[in-house]
């Protein structure tokens, strides 16, 4: 009696959780678990939090909310304990269903085709009946027209009359199961990068190298190589400050020693463009405005006679102008120079949109000041001669985001997985028609719900041609 | 320039709406294809404005990838209603049924108008390095051919639920009703808007009637929504009968509606999903990040799971899962519109 319990108790959670009520249940309450994250802000400290209340309620209310809110763990619910409980119903309803129902489908296969009763085939949604004067060969004739359509057709002798079953793609009922599989394949992958995968971020200045990442966490996490980043580039579209592109030119080092990458030892990295190296990715993702002691302000000076002539200069060091007396220097910069309505210089940002340095001259005591725009080559033009300005070199960072994830192997087998699946299932469904031949009267029955209406005009295809020829 | 030539196209759309619904009373079969032939002017234009918006991009781009105008939301929504009228002609040359043109080319009329009052930037932009991608370009071209396939099934379902709803007292009566009376009042005060506008920067959705500044104009306008609902819930049974006679009846709207999800399902779940899933793998260095849009794209693909799945729970007949294909449109447009209205993400893409 007790084992008879027991044993009826396992069926009952079995079945629970093998059912599709508990996975249409599960995709509302994980859609209402997942919209109400996008209305709470998530992962903010406290006081945020009741701010973010107090626009809508008293303060006594708002600090009562939060409380119930961070109880619940409804300021940062995808990683809260009760949505990945949701999420892991949610795989073990999958599984248990797949394992409950697959080895059906696939006996189902294996077994050989048998006549069906009339009692089956009258419940069937969809039915037809015609009367035909001709009745000769009919059985041969249905079966040519039904397998010149791509259908199997098996026939079997009924106390009804002759029975025809047609069948065209029944194997694609498969593709379900590799569909629910890959979100199996999916999760796994994203389970496998929440443990044993990280993300990060290292902010390079230009011109120099770091060798440890500062993790989302706010951890430090040493690597065993440098990355130096030797420069650094925002290009913009013309007339805005709309960048058109950013990129870092980078070199890993060990020891000192610049690693071949591809066969390259700098490597290029931009916006959408990623690499690796030793298990780690490497995005470009943003960058900043940094001066610091070590940034170099980059000159050319075009001597007549096309000679060109590189200088190099720190803020407020002196240096003499090539083949003269005079010394210069720069005693200002701004990253992004704009003219306002009063024809006042004034600085727009600090991302260099329109770079700009303001340059003393000092010819044997008499001081002259000058801008020279990058951008614009009619400023270049000194008393001295033309001088332009390059760059400004190491005083952006490039920020860099870093991540290890070895689950993301997975995610996109599984991606394929899903998206091959769906397409089967949903596009090559399987079709079935069963015919009884009784004399003069042919009467069609199909089981299918989804697309009745174009099933019924396929059906009138297939009649008129067993009428046509069989006029 | 190439938002004027897709606002006539706009106006075009609209248009074709009351000749569909001239065509639905008199029943004359020659109205019916002056519909049809003003959607497809429309459609016509419509292209042509598309390339003509392609080339206005090339000249800043100089790549041809980069210069599909799917790249912000005004060309987003522009490129949704191509795709919508689109396929609804194909669903009416397949079929051989007009009468969802009425409210094709509402839908369609109202997202033209939106761009106008949403105060979405109409000029072509150069594109921040984010965007220049091509996961990007077939996440968004794919994500919309699905929600078209959406709203046609919207659409179909939601005349299958108003068909198949006992009496005015059923929730799936009040929805259909209540929702079709909305759809219409939106696109008149969408038209209004736009007529009343005075300065082109500050237009605003209902400026004129819900939310007009005067009181009266503004209770006068509640009141006519209000009576909108109230004609559509009173009379909803003769939008039935006037299906039944043109032969489009239950099992025909149940199909559109489950053919629309079963289309857009996989492309959806392709290209909304994976391919914005990798983009951002690429991108930000990550897959997936719970910003407000992936999860609402996440929650509308479960929406239409459910629709999928529902057919398999006992007694879920035909018309209760049709309200799940109404709700899910409804979602879709959240994911589209209202995320970037109203919850904030790293969406730029999207941003107005
Ligand atoms: C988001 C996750 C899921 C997706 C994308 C998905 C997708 C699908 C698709 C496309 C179909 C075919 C529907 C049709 O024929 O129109 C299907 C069928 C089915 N699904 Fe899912 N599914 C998911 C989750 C689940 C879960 C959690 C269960 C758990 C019980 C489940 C159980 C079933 C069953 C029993 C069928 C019918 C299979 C058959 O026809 O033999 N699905 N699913």
């Amino acid at each position: 009696m007790a084992k008879w319990k027991l044993e009826n108790l396992n069926e009952k959670i079995w079945n629970f959780f093998a059912s599709v009520d508990l996975a249409v249940a599960l995709f509302i309450v994980i859609s209402l678990a997942a919209a109400i994250g996008t209305v709470i802000p998530q992962q903010l400290e406290p006081e945020a939090t009741i701010r973010f209340f107090s626009k809508f309620f008293s303060m006594d209310t708002s600090l009562k909310i939060h409380e119930i809110v961070s109880l619940l763990d409804l300021n940062n619910v995808y990683h809260s304990w009760w949505f990945t409980f949701l999420l892991f119903m949610f795989a073990l309803n999958l599984v248990v269903c797949s394992i409950d129902r697959l080895p059906n489908l696939l006996k189902s296969y294996r077994t050989l085709p048998q006549a069906l009763s009339m009692k089956v085939l009258e419940s069937m949604p969809l039915k037809k009946q015609l009367i035909l004067s001709d009745i000769s060969h009919l059985k041969e004739k249905l079966s040519e027209i039904l397998k010149r359509k791509g259908f199997s057709v098996n026939v079997f002798d009924t106390p009804e009359g002759i029975q025809l079953q047609a069948k065209k793609w029944s194997k694609t009922r498969l593709a379900v199961y590799l569909t629910h599989f890959s979100i199996i394949v999916i999760l796994t992958g994203a389970l496998l990068g929440t443990f044993f995968g990280f993300r990060g971020h290292m902010n390079i200045l230009e011109g120099t190298a770091l060798d440890f990442i500062i993790s989302d966490e706010g951890k430090t996490i040493p690597l065993d190589f440098q990355i130096l980043c030797e420069k650094f580039e925002v290009e913009y579209y013309e007339n805005s400050a709309v960048p058109k592109a950013f990129r870092s030119y980078l070199k890993i080092l060990q020891k000192d020693k610049p690693v071949m990458i591809n066969g390259k030892d700098t490597v290029i990295l931009e916006v959408n463009e990623p690499f690796s190296y030793g298990g780690l990715t490497f995005y470009q993702a943003s960058y900043g405005f940094q001066p610091t002691e070590h940034a170099e302000f980059r000159f050319t000076f075009l001597h007549e006679q096309d000679r060109k002539i590189p200088i190099r200069v720190k803020f407020e060091e002196k240096v003499r102008i090539p083949n003269s007396a005079v010394l210069f220097s720069v005693i200002d910069f701004s990253p992004a120079l704009g003219i306002d309505e009063e024809g006042r210089l004034f600085n727009m940002t600090t991302d260099m949109i329109n770079p700009a340095v303001l340059v003393e001259f000092d010819n044997q005591g008499k001081k002259t000041q000058q801008w020279i725009l990058k951008k614009i080559p009619q400023t270049w033009d000194t008393p001295y001669g033309k001088l332009r300005f390059d760059e400004l070199w190491g005083a952006q960072f490039t920020g860099l985001q870093v991540r290890k994830d070895p689950g993301v192997p997975f995610i996109y087998f599984g991606s394929i997985l899903l998206c091959v699946g769906l397409f089967v299932s949903l596009f090559l469904r399987p079709i079935n028609y069963f015919v009884i031949i009784d004399k003069n009267k042919v009467t069609f029955y199909s089981p299918t719900l989804k697309g009745k209406v174009t099933i019924e005009k396929q059906l009138e295809e297939i009649i008129k041609k067993l009428k046509g020829e069989g006029k | 320039m190439s938002y004027q030539i897709i606002s006539i196209a706009g106006l075009i759309y609209i248009i074709a709406m009351p000749i569909y619904i001239i065509y639905l009373l008199t029943k004359k079969e020659k109205i019916g294809y002056l519909g049809t032939g003003a959607l497809c002017i429309g459609v016509l234009i419509h292209l042509f404005g598309f390339i003509q918006r392609f080339r206005e991009m090339y000249e800043i781009n100089h790549s041809f990838i980069r210069s599909i105008p799917i790249t912000n939301l005004y060309e987003s929504l522009v490129f949704f209603v191509l795709c919508l009228v689109l396929g609804y002609l194909i669903v009416e040359w397949k079929y051989g049924k007009k009468g969802f043109g009425v409210i094709v080319s509402l839908i369609a009329g109202i997202a033209i108008g939106l761009t106008e009052l949403l105060g979405v930037t109409k000029e072509v932009q150069p594109l921040v390095p984010a965007l220049k991608s091509n996961w990007l370009l077939a996440h968004v071209t794919l994500s919309f051919i699905a929600y078209a396939a959406f709203a046609i099934s919207f659409v179909a379902g939601l005349f299958h639920v108003l068909m198949t709803s006992e009496n005015r007292k059923s929730f799936k009566y009040i929805l259909s009703t209540t929702i079709l009376a909305f759809m219409f009042f939106l696109i008149l005060s969408v038209i209004i808007d736009m007529a009343t506008v005075e300065n082109q920067k500050s237009i605003k959705i209902f400026h004129f009637t819900l939310g007009n500044s005067s009181l009266f104009v503004a209770i006068l306008s509640w009141s006519a929504l209000l009576a909108f609902i109230f004609v559509f819930w009173r009379w909803g049974e003769v939008i039935v009968r006037i299906l039944k006679e043109f032969k489009i009846d239950a099992n025909l709207l149940e199909e559109i509606t489950y053919k629309g999800i079963a289309f857009g399902f996989p492309l959806f779940t392709i290209g909304g999903l994976v391919f914005g899933a990798i983009w951002a793998d690429q991108a930000w260095g990550r897959y997936w990040g719970w910003d407000p849009k992936e999860t609402w794209s996440l929650i509308t693909w479960f929406v239409y799971a459910f629709y999928l799945h529902a057919k398999f729970i006992r007694g879920w007949s035909g018309s209760k899962t049709s309200v799940i294909a109404v709700v899910g449109f409804l979602v879709t447009i959240f994911t589209y519109l209202g995320v970037n209205l109203f919850l904030s993400g790293l969406h730029s893409y999207g941003s107005m």
